[in-house]
């Protein structure tokens, strides 16, 4: 829920002498998005879009250097980043697989999907795999609704679930540890 | 009415094997900015002219004429800002995605239309987060326009040199409202803003802005080239035009349809969606889980804007159809919709923010078989004391809430009442519920 304030507490990662806004990052942001706009923070939707690519997650760390690095205060950049859904503060497994339940996909059975996401792997909405390769998430609205039931699986759009096949095809992904930024899905 | 087969999906063939996605040169070589062309020479007044001529009215829910909104900037204050709605998080709304899948460039050739009357510096594309595959595929659309000089070229006869970017939203339905997107934009939490100022005054960064959907934008091209009268050949007389219907659910073909406005739901239904699956048609929601419910007897109800009046609905909104068949159950369906919207609610006006998540609880214990008999009339009337029309809140994110749940009461009392009576609570029968 947007207006429910994240735990702080719980997302407190101790402090890593190495930056979270990488050079690279920082790099992008200067010469792709802050020309976009007229002033820095503007930038902080597409900041958070990097990081979260880069890591899967935004650590508590991340938000001061980023407030550091946009001008303005942390509380600021909380404030912001809080309320997006998409930037998570904690971490996830590798693969994130975001299941639609809005109208549409409840009509054509997103609750069969969940059903064998239990059954296969054992994990209910919110959790992760002990292994760190999937956690299941349940979303609103993906804007697929022709594609009922559908799911995100970290970016790309699974349509037309068959719950069967779309699990056999979460066990086929390669469960090497780490945070998966990439198209590797498909 | 005289609807002579597809204007904005004219490049997307009905035939999923024959879709294929229209770069640049394969735009250009379908007759594609050549509108934009015959735009540049003409004055930015004329070009605004026909879009009010042509009767555009939105098609991102409201429904507000396109043209009457350019004409709110003020005069003389610059730079100015045009901001094109692709946050498309309304359920049973996907119109603008399929669009964008197959011909991206029909929609930046109508933000190079539309920058040039309005004499835009900036055009900023909000495109929601979950759209991953689109945003790569507009940015990469406009790398190829950047190429050829549609965009980051002075505005003939000004200094005024267009721009135009993609900026990704991160899970937020309430960024889809234009002032919510305009925070957003600028970096903030998506907070609706209390209006007035308009964001034609003071949108974007403070400075004038225009919003304007994405299927909006998309009809200028065609606009410009067969001219308003034509395009108010399609459509009725206070809704002209094509229009894109999504259509879902329970029915056997769902997917993206063009048709003129006014055109019965039974006939796209049954036409162009392949006919209702698993069962007869019960209940329909015409234009995003917001609008309201129709009726099993408005089967037949015309999909254009005056569809609210006519029909006690909200409106026709986004025109995203979600079918339902007779063994729905409608009860678990508009929890589906009331919880979508106590999760989405931006918490900023308590009416909303408590409202939507007390009636996400009433209808679980309904659900559940623990509802009490008063329940009926309590949801009936949170319903008239939440949104922007009772005047609660600051923007309709309540209002499409208790619309919601407004015409499911009225539409199919039966379904929620027949839930109260059945239980017994702690010993003693229970006798119906009061009914307004």
């Amino acid at each position: 829920m947007a207006w429910i304030v994240e735990d702080r507490l719980k997302a407190y990662q101790p402090a890593r002498n190495e930056p979270y806004l990488t050079a690279r990052i920082k790099q992008e942001v200067s010469e792709k998005y802050f020309p976009r706009y007229p002033n820095k923070r503007a930038a902080l939707l597409p900041l958070f879009h990097l990081i979260m690519h880069e890591y899967g997650y935004i650590a508590a760390q991340a938000i001061d250097e980023a407030a550091e690095f946009l001008e303005l205060t942390p509380s600021q950049v909380q404030d912001a980043v809080t309320f997006y859904e998409e930037f998570r503060l904690e971490k996830t497994g590798r693969y994130v697989v975001n299941v639609c339940r809005s109208i549409s996909c409840e009509l054509c059975g997103h609750q069969r999907v969940l059903e064998k996401m239990r059954e296969i792997f054992g994990i209910e909405p919110g959790e992760t795999t002990a292994d760190d390769k999937i956690t299941l998430l349940e979303v609103e609205c993906l804007g697929a609704c022709e594609q009922a039931p559908c799911a995100l699986v970290n970016e790309d759009l699974h349509g037309q679930i068959k719950p069967a096949e779309f699990c056999s095809q979460l066990q086929q992904l390669p469960a090497a540890p780490g945070h998966s930024t990439t198209d590797d899905v498909r | 009415m005289a609807y002579a087969g597809p204007v904005l999906l004219k490049r997307i063939p009905d035939d999923p094997a024959q879709r294929k996605l229209y770069r640049y040169a394969d735009y250009i070589a379908t007759g594609g900015y050549a509108s934009l062309k015959k735009v540049l020479a003409m004055l930015p007044e004329d070009v605004i002219k026909l879009v009010v001529d042509s009767g555009l009215r939105g098609r991102g829910g409201a429904g507000f004429p396109c043209g009457t909104k350019w004409t709110f900037l003020p005069k003389d204050l610059f730079p100015r800002y045009l901001a094109v709605n692709f946050d498309e998080s309304e359920p049973g709304t996907f119109k603008d995605r399929y669009l964008i899948d197959h011909d991206p460039h029909i929609l930046l050739e109508g933000i190079a239309i539309a920058a040039f009357a309005n004499k835009i510096s900036t055009s900023y594309i909000y495109i929601r987060g979950e759209y991953h595959h689109e945003a790569k595929l507009l940015e990469a659309a406009l790398a190829e326009a950047y190429e050829h000089g549609i965009f980051g070229q002075k505005h003939p006869g000004t200094d005024i040199v267009s721009h135009c970017y993609v900026h990704r939203g991160a899970g937020a339905y309430i960024c889809g409202e234009e002032t919510g997107l305009l925070e957003s934009l600028e970096g903030k939490r998506g907070w609706p803003r209390i209006k007035p100022p308009f964001p034609a005054v003071a949108g974007a960064f403070a400075k004038p802005t225009i919003i304007n959907n994405v299927e909006t934008l998309a009809c200028l091209p065609a606009i410009v080239e067969h001219g308003a009268a034509w395009f108010k050949t399609m459509g009725t007389p206070s809704s002209s035009g094509p229009k894109l219907f999504g259509v879902s659910g329970h029915v056997n073909k769902p997917g993206v349809f063009e048709e003129e406005l006014g055109i019965k739901m039974s006939t796209l239904i049954e036409k162009y969606a392949g006919g209702v699956k698993g069962g007869k048609y019960r209940a329909a929601i015409p234009g995003g889980v917001s609008m309201g419910v129709l009726g099993t007897d408005q089967y037949d109800a015309e999909l254009d804007f005056d569809i609210g009046r006519k029909y006690n609905v909200l409106g026709l909104g986004t025109a995203g159809v979600i079918v339902m068949n007779d063994k729905t159950d409608l009860v678990v369906m508009l929890r589906n919709i009331v919880r979508f919207f106590a999760h989405e609610s931006c918490g900023q006006c308590t009416p909303c923010r408590e409202g939507t998540a007390w009636m996400h609880k009433i209808l679980n214990r309904i659900v559940d078989g623990f509802g009490q008999p008063q329940d009926f009339d309590v949801l009936a009337e949170l319903c008239l004391t939440m949104g922007a029309m009772p005047g609660t809140t600051i923007c309709g994110l309540a209002d499409g809430a208790n619309w919601a749940v407004k015409t499911f009461l009225q539409k199919f009392p039966e379904d929620f009442k027949s839930r109260l009576k059945s239980r017994q609570v702690q010993g003693v029968a229970v006798t119906g519920a009061v009914v307004a």
